[in-house]
């Protein structure tokens, strides 16, 4: 009855404390904030909805079974993140074991300048814009084309909203590494859809009545 | 000693996010003042930046949670 409203208001340790007490089905609540979290982190390896709902899935056994060990030294859901990456790793292992592109280890070309393309002025895209399904899939195919390293910083930063901090604690790289790759991810993301921008494919007359287009 | 444009280029993150000196903003933005090309690098970076926070963007499949607990029920708790 009143069971829901105190679920609510236990803190994650709480949780967390009750669940290795035998209370198994408060892991329920423990992980529905993190959902979306630990699916995105799936997405930004596999590319694939179902592989990656599937990866997120096995993250979430694996982290039931794995929760004793969870010492509270890093946050609930940047641990789950990393369990979700590493599984999704392993995933990509067993489907390109050839082309892996390792994520632990800074790979040569870090350390080159990005140029972005400059194409003169950016018409900006209205948030209004992404109620079009063709432009959250242009969006997305633009993330899914990044190199991976970047990819899953511009994905723990931008989506999820990570800081730089503890994104860089997931990875295992340093901050400054953090950084340079969002900057790259950013430049390169602006520079995919600079294209579509410009010759006007994210503008649609049909989104917006009566001609009112200010961003043309 | 005014900023060029690869400069600008490697601030773009720390401008956008707020993570810049004063100093370094002043002069940053002294350089868009005349620079058309940082101007849109930088807007359209800022753009993409707002658009991919949006929720709309990744989010969850429908019926993700049903079947997530459908399989945790299955293998944890049966």
């Amino acid at each position: 009855m009143g069971g829901v409203a105190i679920r609510v208001m236990l803190s994650e340790s709480e949780l967390i404390r009750r669940i290795l007490s035998g209370e198994r089905e408060l892991y329920y609540d423990l992980i529905a904030p993190y959902e979306r979290m630990v699916y995105i982190s799936a997405m930004s390896l596999l590319h694939n909805e179902t592989e990656a709902e599937d990866c997120a899935q096995d993250a979430f056994l694996k982290a039931f079974c794995h929760l004793p060990e969870f010492k509270g030294e890093s946050k609930f859901g940047s641990w789950l993140v990393r369990i979700a990456l590493n599984e999704a790793k392993m995933k990509l292992r067993k489907m390109r074991a050839d082309l892996y592109d390792s994520l632990d280890k800074a790979t040569e070309g870090e350390d080159d300048e990005y140029v972005p393309q400059t194409l003169g002025d950016w018409r900006e895209i209205p948030s209004e814009a992404l109620e079009r399904k063709e432009v959250r899939e242009l969006l997305q195919k633009a993330v899914d084309k990044l190199p991976e390293r970047y990819r899953i910083v511009f994905m723990l930063r931008e989506v999820q909203g990570l800081d730089v901090a503890i994104t860089a604690q997931i990875l295992g790289v340093s901050k400054a590494v953090v950084k340079t790759r969002l900057v790259r991810a950013r430049l390169q993301m602006k520079d995919m859809l600079a294209p579509a921008v410009k010759n006007g494919r994210l503008f649609s007359r049909h989104l917006f009545k009566k001609g009112k287009n200010p961003w043309l | 000693m005014a900023m060029t444009c690869k400069e600008v280029w490697r601030e773009v993150s720390n401008y956008i996010d707020n993570t810049i000196s004063p100093d370094m903003r002043h002069e940053l933005e002294l350089h868009l003042s005349y620079c058309r090309h940082c101007t849109a690098i930088i807007d359209g970076v800022r753009n993409i930046v707002v658009l991919v926070a949006d929720g709309r963007l990744f989010s969850l499949p429908a019926g993700f949670s049903a079947r997530l607990r459908a399989r945790l029920d299955k293998e944890l708790f049966s």
